[in-house]
């Protein structure tokens, strides 16, 4: 039997305000446990939860960003449940009535055509604290300074159809979200979380089969890699003619497979209700006409810009826009070393490969964007070849040195230097007779190898411009 | 000094002119207060050298040169606020050392006009409740039969002179009936008048801070330090519209107070009585008089019931011996929870927390808290409505004369003492509870009723009715 996937996926993303969502608090990262807190944040008796008037602009920018209809009129809900990380005994979620609805954006499905994906709702809510479990294992620990920080959740209509889809899903996601600078959404560092409702059905089918929940996937491509095992799970339960149990899975990224956390016996009641400790929040209509006014220009306008105003083909032009910080890292680039195809071909080259390495993005590495075009300008003024300055890259990216004097400390400078070149060349040319006669007879294409032989002697600092030219003149002259 | 036959204006004069100092006044009252308190039971803290350190701080400020309003006078506050100064034991056995590291805005604001904390005054267990009969030490006895309760223990200290103001919560009616029972007067302001930043309310839709005093006029000096915009209390966002002191009061003669004659018919005869006397009186005094109904009054004490119980299940998650109250030991977190709680909740408490979880739960939220806000709104009609007919509603604040302190708390028989109190409660006016006559020799209160933000006028009426009247205090025998 031929089966259709029917997946939805719930993000959490963590918005970059300064402070919390309820509180005063900076919403940052500290090593140190339970320092950004307070009485409100702590949920000491008698404090009332203020609202970031910050963190709900963030939400409304997000919402606009993903097409959504805003609420102008919306609240906060408790949703109850006990545990030791949530400091109240509940946390504040938008649950009756979400700040945005409705939305979509724009993928690539499975066959290269472009697929709207729905969003049903977008909301507010608080992140809640951290448990640390004691390296003896016989206690635990909670830290509260993540407690209150201010999250929307987007949640998909079960509009994507395979794990691939549901990457392509994330990753635009996370553009749009970058790009409106609501937040990082770095996955390995939680400020993008994501579950997945997965199901299956008799391809044909109108009704959906029952689903199991995807929790714990700590990169995309643990998203991808569950989504896919979960399938194969859930088709052979399916060809066995046996029925898929409604459970909570949680991915297992050493084993790469998933493991039941609970059934639907032990679902949640929320027993949610408004709370009446925060006012409502009420919008008007322009401020989400403002609102949508005020988003920045996304990556499609963007690569669409690179390739009008700086020449550049669709590919890099696509590739540079993959993520704001890259584009960023690219256009602060040209400010001083104004030739784009260069500039493109490196940072999709060496310098993302150093990234990849690093595993870092643009804006979190010590080499600015400064130190590329001051590596590219001594390419042109011929003070190292194109090979060092891709060695010269490397070390600068790894030390966090400037370029220039990483060239100095390593005496890497090209050997510009005739007098020191010809006695070079002149070694080379008796060393390699065979050569040179070819070239002679007419087989110039030798000269490329001569020329290297010259590079391999200097260790590849010689200017290989000059050292061709005096090559030919000591050939041929 | 005997506080109770000056005004707070003519006490905080006596003590910035220097006739008294705040240290000797504090002294003098501490004195009165050991001794009164061995057989009342009114105080869960007794303050002792913190408050003669502040009142000496008051007296250098004096002497400075500094006006203020509330000079040296002695304040009694409800040991469910917050005041980082003494313990704040919110009516658990589990917080008798508990040291709020905040204290609220409005205990802040009183000491910062002069005022001086005496002490906690003692509240029902987790300040459920009316009576005082669930409280962890046992009940405030009444000072005019101790072998009553005293309803509010901040009713009997104002009663005793033993402080000029009580701060106090009220939601379904504590300090109105605490008035009542006492002979003085309470004021539960218009929601939002004063912030509750930092009082530790079970039901957030309904707890407010209120004020206990001797007259309508000490009622609005307090008032006038009290009320305002607080940004750490989103509720007060509606003191921007208008601040104390800025309502021109009408001649008392021009009142129209509305009778829901129908109300008075829930009383039983004697006490029905001391009312009908008491508005022939005030139709002596001038006051004109106009019936009307107050259809909803049984309906909205349940739904008072079923919001404020629902609350409280949720306010009260957060005593789970993790974060607050002390964690007893246990096998795991299940177990933690069940027998923390066990311990921080009082019956009261804990029999609250189950009728909140089950009224939320799935199935039963439609049923019961869907229909109860409902009532809510329906509730705040008929009373708006019923305003728009007179200046002033005048209600009944009990249905009985205070329990006996050997009274058991009875399930539900004691929440039907909230009848006339609750529904105001629900309406969000402003509501002053004022000793309308006596019977058997006790006190019995009414409830004088406004629109928003007529506490003044509430005042001034009381004031006339009271003293014309010369019911109180305790002359008429």
């Amino acid at each position: 039997m031929e089966f259709e996937v029917v997946i939805g996926l719930e993000v959490h993303v963590e918005l970059q305000t300064e402070s919390k969502l309820f509180c005063a608090c900076p919403n940052s990262f500290v090593p140190e446990p339970n320092v950004n807190t307070c009485p409100v944040c702590l949920g000491f008796p008698g404090a009332l939860p203020q609202l970031n008037s910050n963190a709900v602009q963030q939400a409304l920018t997000a919402s606009v960003a993903l097409n959504c209809e805003i609420a102008l009129f919306s609240y906060f809900d408790r949703k109850n449940y006990f545990y030791p990380d949530m400091p109240k005994g509940y946390q504040l979620s938008q649950y009756f009535e979400p700040i945005g609805s409705r939305g979509y954006i724009n993928i690539e499905d499975d066959n290269g055509l472009l697929k709207k994906i729905r969003i049903g709702r977008i909301h507010m809510e608080e992140d809640a604290g951290k448990l640390v479990h004691a390296v003896s294992g016989d206690a635990s620990m909670v830290d509260y300074n993540r407690a209150g920080v201010p999250l929307v959740e987007i949640v998909t209509e079960p509009d994507l159809s395979s794990p691939g889809e549901s990457r392509r899903y994330l990753e635009q996601l996370k553009r749009i979200l970058q790009y409106a600078r609501v937040s990082d959404c770095k996955m390995e560092e939680g400020s993008l979380r994501c579950d997945a409702n997965i199901s299956l059905r008799p391809v044909g089918s109108e009704v959906f089969g029952s689903k199991t929940e995807l929790k714990n996937m700590n990169s995309f491509k643990a998203v991808e890699r569950s989504l896919e095992h979960e399938i194969k799970r859930q088709r052979d339960i399916l060809m066995r003619g046996e029925k898929v149990l409604t459970q909570t899975l949680r991915w297992d990224e050493d084993k790469q497979e998933t493991v039941v956390m609970r059934g639907k016996l032990e679902a949640h009641d929320y027993r949610c209700f408004t709370d009446s400790e925060l006012a409502p929040i009420e919008l008007t209509p322009e401020e989400v006409d403002r609102a949508r006014a005020a988003l920045p220009e996304m990556a499609e306008a963007r690569a669409a810009r690179f390739i009008d105003d700086y020449g550049l083909p669709e590919y890099d032009a696509g590739v540079l826009t993959s993520s704001r910080c890259l584009a960023d890292y690219f256009e602060s680039c040209l400010k001083t070393y104004n030739n784009p195809k260069v500039v493109s071909n490196w940072i999709m080259g060496e310098f993302s490969a150093q990234l990849n390495n690093a595993g870092l993005e643009a804006d979190q590495c010590s080499f600015r964007p400064s130190d590329l075009a001051e590596l590219l300008q001594m390419i042109d003024e011929g003070l190292i070849s194109g090979k060092i300055a891709k060695e010269v890259l490397e070390k600068a990216f790894q030390s966090g040195k400037e370029p220039r004097v990483v060239v100095e400390e390593e005496g890497l400078l090209q050997i510009s230097d005739q007098s020191e070149l010809e006695s070079i060349v002149e070694k080379v040319v008796n060393e390699n007779a065979d050569s040179v006669e070819k070239y002679r007879s007419g087989a110039t294409r030798v000269i490329g190898f001569l020329v290297g032989q010259v590079m391999k002697e200097t260790g590849g600092k010689a200017n290989p411009g000059l050292v061709n030219e005096l090559l030919v003149k000591k050939i041929e002259g | 000094m005997e506080l109770r036959k000056i005004s707070i204006r003519q006490a905080a004069e006596a003590v910035s002119c220097g006739d008294i100092s705040a240290h000797q006044l504090i002294e003098e009252t501490l004195k009165n207060c050991s001794v009164l308190n061995e057989g009342l039971n009114i105080f869960t803290h007794l303050a002792g050298i913190d408050a003669l350190e502040q009142a000496k701080a008051v007296d250098r400020k004096i002497e400075k040169g500094e006006r203020l309003p509330l000079a040296g006078l002695p304040v009694a506050v409800k040991d469910d606020i917050c005041y980082g100064v003494l313990p704040t034991s919110f009516g658990s056995p589990a917080f008798k050392e508990f040291f709020s590291p905040y204290t609220a805005t409005a205990v802040e604001r009183l000491m910062d006009a002069g005022a001086i904390v005496i002490g906690k005054t003692n509240l029902d267990d987790m300040s459920l409740g009316s009576s005082t009969v669930t409280s962890p030490i046992g009940p405030t006895a009444n000072p005019w039969d101790t072998e009553r309760t005293a309803g509010s223990a901040g009713a009997a200290a104002v009663a005793t002179g033993l402080c000029m103001l009580a701060l106090e919560s009220d939601s379904g009616g504590a300090l109105r009936q605490g008035a009542s029972h006492c002979g003085v007067i309470g004021l539960r302001p218009t929601t939002g008048r004063i912030s509750r930043y930092g009082l530790n309310a079970s039901s957030s839709s309904f707890g407010q801070i209120g004020i206990t005093a001797i007259s309508g006029e000490n009622i609005i000096s307090a008032m006038e330090v009290l009320s305002g915009f607080d940004s750490r209390d989103a509720s007060t966002a509606i003191c921007k519209e208008k601040p104390v002191g800025q309502d021109i009061v009408p001649e008392t003669r021009e009142l129209i107070i509305g009778y829901p004659a129908a109300a008075f018919d829930h009383l039983v005869p004697d006490l029905r009585e001391v009312f009908e006397q008491a508005r022939e009186l005030y139709t002596e005094l001038g006051f004109q008089f106009v019936d009307l109904e107050l259809a909803l009054l049984p309906e909205a004490l349940q739904a008072y019931y079923v919001i404020a119980l629902a609350e409280s299940s949720s306010n009260h998650s957060r005593f789970d011996g993790v974060r607050f109250g002390a964690a007893e030991e246990a096998g795991d977190l299940e177990e933690l929870y069940c027998e923390s709680r066990g311990t921080i909740l009082g019956r009261e408490a804990r029999r609250r927390s189950i009728f909140g979880t089950l009224l939320l739960s799935k199935g039963n939220y439609d049923l019961y808290y869907r229909q109860a806000l409902k009532v809510w709104n329906l509730v705040r009609r008929e009373f708006t409505d019923a305003l728009t007919k007179c200046d002033l509603l005048m209600l009944p604040a009990v249905n009985k004369l205070p329990r006996l302190c050997s009274e058991e708390a009875g399930f539900p028989d004691h929440w039907s003492d909230d009848i006339f109190c609750a529904p105001v409660s629900l309406s969000g006016m402003p509501s002053l509870s004022l000793p309308a006559g006596q019977l058997g020799g006790l006190p019995v209160g009414m409830q004088l009723v406004g629109r928003p933000f007529s506490e003044e006028i509430l005042a001034a009426a009381c004031d006339r009715m009271v003293r014309e009247i010369k019911l109180f205090p305790h002359g008429n025998s």
